[in-house]
C-alpha cells in the first residue's frame, strides 16, 4: 500500500500536474545564490528563510556536498496538520500540490515549525508568522517561467517543473533520486544523488566523499547565535520587508555586476526609479540568467545605511576614526593644496596612488592612470601584486598577451575531456563559470582533477583531489613536464612549430632530474599520481588547466605559472578549442594615455611594483620619500604585513581615502571621500576569464553627496590645471569610454553603440571595428592574431609561444634568476625546500625590473638551498608547526565591501579558521570554538571550522574581514602575512604558505 | 488581506504599561479610600468582574480560532493580548493587595502567562526562525522500522477517519473543535494516533525544550487559571462565610456556607 496515496474520496494532486523542485547534489556548490534570490524575490529579512543551503556531508569526512533545503510540498504535510487554526492557515493546492501559508490567518504559534521534520518551515521573527516556499506562485503569476532560486542557480542545480517531467528527465540521464521520505509524508521535492566517481588507488589522491547518508550539518560558526543576532538586530533597508505590491517593478534595465571576475550580466528592476531587485539577465545567451549571490546582494550596497554620504576631514588622531563633515570644495581644495606642498618639497613621485579594482576598471585603467601621468608620479598600482601580477608577467612573456584566448562556450571549453584545477577554487570565486564547466563535465562525461591543499567546493566535484603541499605547484608542474617529455607524450609537432626555446627547456628539464619521484617529496603527492595526471593531460583530447591565486600568490608565482603554461603548450593545449591554460581574468586592453607634452618627466623609478614595497619609503624616505597617499579599497585589511602598513600610513603627511564604506583604512585618512559604485556611476564590469566587456549604465544617483571616482579625479585634476586632458565631459562614462578608453585594436569596435545593441550589454574583445565579429577562440592553427602580420599566430614578437630566448634569459638574469625555471618554494615550510631570498630590501633602490612599465625598482633574488639554520627551520623549532593558507572566502563575500551587506554576513558571519579534525583534536579545539593563530609576523583570532577537507598540517583563513566592520568585526588575516616574501619577477607576495601555530583562544 | 500584527516594540510597550499600572496600584493603594482596599468591596468586586470578562476574550479567541468561525484570527490574537493585559491589571486591583491568600495564585498565573507569552513573541520567535534547516534528522538515512510503524499508524488513522469525517483526507486532516464536540470519542482516538505519529517523527524532540514546550505550558497555565477562577467564583458565591472568615461579607453572594 502506498501511504502517500490518499483514499479515493480525498483531494490529491494529479501526479502529472504536481509541481516540484529538483535539486541536484552533483551540481550544487553551496554558493547560496538561491538564498539570495529567494530573499530578494520575497523580501525576506534577516533570519527569515524559505530556503537554505545545508551540508549533506559530515564535517569529519573529506567531502563537501551541499543541498538546498526548502519545503518538500508533501502529500501529507505535517505542517498543515499541526496548524491549530480552523480553517487552516496553511493550505495545499489540490492540483499543483503546493503547500502555502496564508499569512493573514497565521497567529504565529510556531506549531508548523515544530511539526516539519525537514525543518523547512520558516518563521518571520519580526512579523510573527510562518513563512515557507510556495514555489514562487506570485512570481509565476506575473509571467515568470520558473522560481527565483532556479532562475539564478549558477550550476543549474535547481530546476523547477512538473514533478513527473523532472523525474523522467532524471531517469533518462541515468540519475537516481534520493530517498528522503523517512516519514511517509510524500515529499515532492526531488534530490538527485551524487554520481559515483571511480575510486582512486593512492593514499595521496583522495576521492572526495559524496553525499553522506548519515549526519548532515553546517559548520557551527555559521549559525552561531551571537553572530546571527548582530545581523538580526538591524533593520534591513528597502526593499526587504516591503509588500510585493510596493516592489513590483515598472522598469527593467540590463547591465552587469561590478564586483568580481565572473562579471555576470544582470537586470536591474526599478519601481518609481527606486531599485527594488537585481537578478541574472536571462536574455544573455551565454550566462542565461545564472548569477552568484554577490550580484544580487549589491541591492544591499545601493540601499545600505553604512554608506559614506559626504566628504569628511579627520579631527582626531590617525587611526582613531573621528571626522567632521566638510564640503566637496573644501575637501578638494585642501587636498590639492597639500599635494602641491608635497610635490614642491619632495617631488611628484612622493605621491602614491593605490587604486584597487573596487574603484572600477574605467578608473583603475584610465582616469587614475591619466591623473598619475599628469601629476608625474610612477607610484600607482592596484591589487595586482597581491593577486595576479605573477601570472600577468608569465602570460606577457610567454604569449605576448594576458589570457588564454578561449571562451566559455560549448564548442570551446565545453569540448574538453579533462579539467585540471590547480590552486583555483573556481566554484566559489567565479561560480557561474564553474557552473558551466561542471555542467559540461556531467553532460559530456569529462574528468576533473583538483590540486589544492584544501578540498574546496571546486575540488568536491572532482574525480580526484590531490592535497598538495602549498607552495609546491611548481614542483608538480616540473614533474608533469618531465614525465611527459621523458615518455614522448608531448605534441612534438606543436612544440616544433609553435614553441620558441623548446629544446633548451626540454634539455634543462631532463637534466635537472625533476622526476615525479623527486616531486613526490616536495609536493606530498605520490609519484604514481603525478605520472597518472601527466599521462591523462597528454592523452586528453582537450585539457584545460585552470590555475589561480593558489598558484599566483607565491614568491615563485611567475615561474610556476610559466611551468604550467609550458605543460599546457607541450601537450598541444594552446590555441585550440577545449584546450587551454587559464589563470582567471584576461586583461582589458584600455590604453588611456595623456599627450606626451602634458606628462611631466618622471625622474625616479617606481619604488616597487607591489604597494607593500612602498612602506619603507613612507616610513624612512628610502629609497626616496613617499609622503602622500590617495587610496581606494581597504589596504589596511588587504596589504600583507599589516603592522608595518599601519606604521607607514601613520607617518604620511597626507592620506586621502575614497571609498563606499568607512573601514580600517578610513580611520587613518586625513580626508574621507564618499564614492559611488556600479549603477550609481556607470562603468564596465571587472576583467573576466573570457574577454567579455560588460557595460553598466548609470541608472541612479549615488546616495547623499557621494560621487563617482571619475568625478573626484577630474575635479581634483582641475585644481592642478589638468582639465584640458581630464575633461569635464568625461564625467559621463559613456563619453569617456568612446572617446578615450577604446583607442586600441582590441577595443575599437567595442563602442557604446555596439554594447547597447544587445540586450545583455557585452561584447567579447578583441573587436577592431564596430561590425567585426567576435572571436570565440583566439590563436587557432591557421589564424592570425588580431592586428598582427599574416601568419603570426600568437601575439609575441616571434609569433610563437616563447619558453626561452637569449633576451628573456638576460632579463631573468638581471633579477638573479634564469628563464629556465628552477624549482624553489617558500621560506616558511614544514620541510626543507629551496626558497628565494631577496637581496635588496624595500629601502634600497634595487635594480630596474625588465618586466615592468613604467620603470620600476625591483629586488634581486637568489635561490637558497635550505641549511640547518634557515628561517623556516628556526620557526619550526619555535613551535610554528602549521601551514597557514589564506584566500578568498565563499561566494557571498569579496574582500571588504560585502561585509557591509547584511545577507553576506548572515551567510558567512565570522572570520573562520578551517582546521583538520586530527589537528583540532590534538589541540583540544572543537568546531565553532574561538582559536588564536600566531605567525612570526603577528596574531589574530578566528572561529574554528573543523573540516576534514584540508591537509592535516594546514589551516585556512580567508581574507576580507576587518576590525571596523559593522556586523562581525575581526582582525584581518594579513596581520599574519609577511610583505617581504615576494617574487623578484612580478613582486607578487606569498600569501599561501606561512608557518603558524594554533591554540584555543583564552577568554 | 493585510496582516496586522503587534510588533515586538508595541507588545513590550503594552506589557510595560500593564506592569507599571499594577506597580502603581500597589504603591498608591495605601492612600486610596477604604473601598479600594477592602477585598470584596463593591468597587473591587466590580473590578474583578470586569477583569474576568476581559479575560474571557482569550477564551473566545481559542474558540474562534479552533471553531472555524473566525474570519480574522490575527485580530482575535491581538484582542487576546490586549484583554489579557488589561484583565491582569484589573485582577491585580481586585486583589486589594492581599497577596498572601490562595486567590493570589491566580494573579501569579496571569503574570506567568503574560511573561511566557511575551517571551515567546519577542525571544522565542527567534528560536523559531532559527529552526529552519536545523533539525538533524532531516536527511539522515531512512529508518525502515520507523517507517513500518508509521505505515501501520497511517492505516489506523485512515480507518478511523472514515467514521470521523468521511470526506476528509488523512494527509491534510487534523481534529478540530467542532469534531471534538460532535464525536469526542472518535476525535480523542484520532488525536491520540496523531500524537503518536508526531512522536515517531520526533519533531518536538528535535527543537529546544523552550521552543517545544512554551505553548503547551502557556495553554496549561491558562486552563489552570480558568479552573482557579471557577473555584474562586464558586467559593465567594456559595461559601461566602468561609471566605469572610468571621468578617463582614461585603460582596454579592448566594450562600454564606462555611462561616
Amino acid at each position: 500500500m502506498d501511504m502517500t496515496t490518499p483514499p479515493k474520496n480525498t483531494p490529491a494532486s494529479p501526479p502529472s500536474e504536481r509541481l516540484a523542485l529538483l535539486i541536484d547534489l552533483e551540481r550544487c556548490t553551496g554558493c547560496k545564490s538561491c538564498e539570495a534570490a529567494c530573499k530578494t524575490e520575497h523580501r525576506l529579512g534577516p533570519g527569515e528563510y524559505r530556503n537554505k543551503v545545508v551540508w549533506a556531508s559530515a564535517l569529519e569526512e573529506a567531502g563537501l556536498a551541499f543541498l538546498t533545503l526548502t519545503c518538500q510540498h508533501c502529500e501529507r504535510p505535517a505542517c498543515l496538520r499541526a496548524c491549530p487554526v480552523n480553517p487552516k492557515a496553511i493550505a495545499k493546492d489540490p492540483v499543483t500540490g503546493i503547500v502555502r501559508v496564508d499569512e493573514s490567518r497565521c497567529t504565529g504559534c510556531g506549531e508548523c515549525v515544530i511539526a516539519c521534520p525537514y525543518s523547512a518551515m520558516g518563521y518571520d521573527a519580526k512579523g510573527h508568522h510562518a513563512v515557507k516556499c510556495d514555489l514562487c506562485v506570485d512570481r509565476r503569476a506575473e509571467g515568470a517561467a520558473t522560481t527565483a532560486c532556479a532562475s539564478v542557480c549558477p550550476t543549474q542545480a535547481i530546476r523547477f517543473g512538473k514533478r513527473a517531467d523532472l523525474l523522467a528527465a532524471a531517469e533518462q540521464s541515468g540519475r537516481a533520486p534520493r530517498d528522503q521520505d523517512h516519514f511517509l509524508l510524500g515529499p515532492a521535492t526531488i534530490y538527485l544523488e551524487r554520481t559515483t566517481p571511480e575510486l582512486s588507488g593512492t593514499a595521496t589522491a583522495l576521492t572526495p566523499a559524496r553525499a553522506h547518508p548519515g549526519e548532515s550539518r553546517r559548520p557551527s560558526f555559521m549559525d552561531a547565535v551571537a553572530a546571527q543576532n548582530k545581523v538580526q538586530a538591524t533593520l534591513p533597508a528597502f526593499p526587504y520587508g516591503e509588500s510585493r505590491e510596493h516592489t513590483t517593478p515598472d522598469r527593467v534595465v540590463p547591465g552587469g555586476c561590478n564586483i568580481c571576475f565572473n562579471c555576470c550580466t544582470v537586470k536591474f528592476y526599478f519601481k518609481n526609479n527606486k531599485l527594488v531587485k537585481i537578478t541574472g539577465n536571462d536574455d544573455d545567451p551565454l550566462l542565461q540568467g545564472k548569477v552568484c549571490p554577490k550580484s544580487q546582494l549589491t541591492l544591499q550596497m545601493y540601499h545600505s545605511e553604512h554608506r559614506l554620504l559626504y566628504p569628511q576631514k579627520r579631527v582626531g588622531a590617525r587611526g582613531e576614526g573621528r571626522f567632521e563633515r566638510i564640503s566637496w570644495d573644501q575637501a578638494l581644495d585642501e587636498i590639492a593644496e597639500k599635494l602641491k606642498k608635497v610635490r614642491d618639497q619632495y617631488g611628484a613621485e612622493a605621491l602614491a596612488m593605490f587604486i584597487g579594482t573596487r574603484t572600477g576598471i574605467l578608473d583603475y585603467r584610465a582616469t587614475t592612470k591619466m591623473f598619475a601621468q599628469l601629476f608625474g608620479t610612477p607610484n600607482k598600482d592596484g591589487t595586482d601584486p597581491f593577486c595576479a601580477s605573477g601570472k600577468n608577467v608569465a602570460f606577457e612573456i610567454t604569449l605576448g598577451s594576458i589570457g588564454s584566448g578561449n571562451s566559455y562556450t560549448e564548442n570551446d571549453l565545453g569540448s574538453a575531456e579533462l579539467y585540471v584545477y590547480i590552486g583555483d577554487n573556481q566554484a566559489e570565486t567565479r561560480p557561474v563559470y564553474f557552473g558551466m564547466i561542471n555542467d559540461w563535465r556531467i553532460r559530456n562525461g569529462a574528468k576533473m582533477v583538483a590540486v589544492d591543499p584544501r578540498l574546496t567546493a571546486t575540488a568536491s566535484k572532482a574525480d580526484r583531489w590531490l592535497p598538495i603541499r602549498p607552495g609546491t605547484d611548481m614542483a608538480l608542474g616540473l614533474a608533469l613536464a618531465q614525465h611527459i617529455l621523458a615518455n614522448n607524450l608531448h605534441d612534438a609537432q606543436f612544440c616544433a612549430d609553435w614553441v620558441l626555446g623548446f629544446e633548451q627547456w626540454r634539455d634543462y628539464i631532463m637534466g635537472q632530474g625533476y622526476t615525479p619521484e623527486w616531486a613526490a617529496t616536495a609536493t606530498g603527492i605520490a609519484a604514481e599520481e603525478i605520472k597518472r595526471l601527466a599521462e591523462e593531460i597528454a592523452a586528453a583530447n582537450g585539457c584545460v588547466i585552470f590555475a589561480s591565486r593558489g598558484v599566483n600568490q607565491h614568491s615563485n608565482s611567475t615561474q610556476t605559472n610559466r611551468v604550467l603554461m609550458f605543460v599546457a603548450a607541450i601537450t598541444g593545449n594552446w590555441g585550440r578549442r577545449g584546450g587551454a591554460y587559464f589563470n582567471m581574468s584576461a586583461g582589458t586592453p584600455i590604453a588611456a594615455k595623456v599627450p606626451a607634452d602634458r606628462a611631466p618627466k618622471i625622474n625616479r623609478p617606481r619604488v616597487r611594483r607591489s604597494p607593500a614595497g612602498w612602506t619603507e619609503a613612507m616610513l624612512h624616505g628610502k629609497p626616496y620619500p613617499i609622503r602622500a597617499l590617495i587610496t581606494c579599497n581597504n589596504p589596511l585589511a588587504q596589504w600583507p604585513g599589516q603592522a608595518r602598513a599601519r606604521e607607514a600610513f601613520a607617518a604620511l603627511d597626507l592620506m586621502v581615502h575614497i571609498e563606499l564604506f568607512a573601514n580600517e583604512t578610513s580611520a587613518y585618512a586625513d580626508y574621507l571621500l564618499p564614492a559611488a559604485s556600479g549603477i550609481e556611476k556607470g562603468e564596465i564590469g571587472r576583467s573576466n576569464d573570457d574577454r567579455r566587456i560588460v557595460w553598466i549604465d548609470k541608472m541612479i544617483d549615488p546616495p547623499g553627496e557621494a560621487k563617482s571616482d571619475t568625478w573626484i579625479w577630474i575635479e581634483l585634476g582641475k585644481r592642478f590645471g589638468f582639465d584640458d586632458v581630464l575633461k569635464d565631459r568625461y564625467k559621463d562614462p559613456a563619453v569617456f569610454w568612446d572617446e578615450v578608453c577604446i583607442d586600441s585594436d582590441g577595443l575599437r569596435g567595442c563602442t557604446q553603440k555596439r554594447l547597447h545593441s544587445v540586450p545583455y550589454r557585452w561584447v567579447r574583445q578583441p573587436v577592431a571595428t564596430e561590425d567585426a565579429p567576435e572571436i570565440e577562440t583566439l590563436y587557432l592553427e591557421g589564424t592570425t592574431v588580431p592586428g598582427g602580420a599574416p601568419g603570426r599566430r600568437f601575439p609575441t614578437k616571434s609569433g610563437k609561444l616563447e619558453f626561452w630566448t637569449g633576451e628573456l634569459e638576460a632579463k631573468f638574469n638581471t633579477l638573479g634568476l634564469s628563464a629556465l625555471p628552477e624549482f624553489y618554494s617558500e621560506r616558511e615550510q614544514l620541510i626543507d625546500l629551496p626558497y628565494v631570498e631577496l637581496l635588496d630590501s624595500d629601502a634600497e633602490a634595487g635594480v630596474i625590473s625588465p618586466f615592468c612599465s613604467p620603470a620600476t625598482g625591483s629586488s634581486r633574488g637568489r635561490i637558497v638551498a635550505p641549511d640547518m639554520d634557515h628561517p623556516g627551520a628556526k620557526l619550526r623549532a619555535q613551535g610554528f608547526d602549521t601551514e597557514l593558507v589564506t584566500g578568498r572566502p565563499a561566494a557571498a563575500h569579496f574582500h571588504s565591501w560585502t561585509h557591509y551587506f547584511w545577507q553576506s554576513q548572515e551567510m558567512w558571519p565570522d572570520l573562520y579558521c578551517q582546521i583538520h579534525p586530527d589537528k583540532a583534536a590534538q589541540l583540544g579545539i572543537k568546531d565553532g570554538e574561538r582559536v588564536r593563530v600566531e605567525s612570526a609576523h603577528g596574531s589574530i583570532e578566528a572561529m574554528a571550522w573543523v573540516h576534514a577537507g584540508i591537509r592535516s598540517t594546514a589551516v585556512f583563513i580567508p581574507i576580507g574581514w576587518g576590525e571596523r566592520q559593522p556586523y562581525n568585526p575581526w582582525r584581518s588575516v594579513n596581520f599574519l602575512t609577511d610583505k617581504t616574501q615576494r617574487d623578484p619577477v612580478s613582486d607578487q607576495t606569498n600569501l599561501k604558505v606561512l608557518l603558524c601555530r594554533v591554540s584555543r583562544a583564552v577568554g | 488581506m493585510q496582516r496586522r500584527d503587534f510588533p515586538d516594540a508595541r507588545l513590550l510597550q503594552l506589557t510595560a504599561g500593564a506592569a507599571i499600572a499594577v506597580v502603581f496600584w500597589f504603591v498608591v493603594r495605601g492612600g486610596l479610600p477604604e473601598m479600594w482596599r477592602t477585598p470584596g468591596s463593591p468597587a473591587l468586586y466590580l473590578t474583578g468582574v470586569a477583569g474576568v470578562l476581559l479575560l474571557l476574550v482569550p477564551v473566545v479567541f481559542v474558540v474562534v480560532k479552533r471553531g472555524g468561525q473566525g474570519a480574522n484570527p490575527v485580530g482575535w490574537f491581538n484582542a487576546h493580548i490586549l484583554c489579557s493585559l488589561a484583565g491582569m491589571v484589573l485582577v491585580a486591583i481586585h486583589s486589594g493587595g492581599f497577596l498572601r491568600r490562595p486567590p493570589a495564585l491566580l494573579l501569579l498565573a496571569l503574570v506567568a502567562l503574560a511573561a511566557l507569552g511575551v517571551w515567546a513573541r519577542v525571544r522565542g520567535s527567534r528560536r523559531m526562525a532559527a529552526t529552519f534547516a536545523a533539525k538533524a534528522p532531516a536527511f539522515t538515512r531512512p529508518d525502515a522500522a520507523a517507517r513500518e510503524r508509521l505505515r501501520a499508524l497511517i492505516i489506523e488513522k485512515r480507518s478511523l477517519l472514515t467514521e470521523l469525517d468521511p470526506l476528509a483526507s488523512e494527509g491534510t486532516f487534523s481534529v478540530n473543535l467542532p469534531q471534538f464536540i460532535r464525536s469526542p470519542r472518535l476525535a480523542l482516538a484520532y488525536r491520540r494516533l496523531a500524537r503518536e505519529e508526531s512522536r515517531l517523527l520526533g519533531t518536538r524532540r528535535a527543537v529546544s525544550m523552550q521552543q517545544a514546550w512554551w505553548r503547551p505550558l502557556h495553554m496549561a497555565l491558562a486552563w489552570l487559571f480558568v479552573l482557579g477562577v471557577v473555584i474562586h467564583v464558586v467559593t465567594v458565591t456559595f461559601f461566602a462565610g468561609y471566605v469572610a472568615d468571621g468578617g463582614p461579607i461585603t460582596w454579592w453572594h448566594l450562600r454564606a456556607w462555611g462561616g
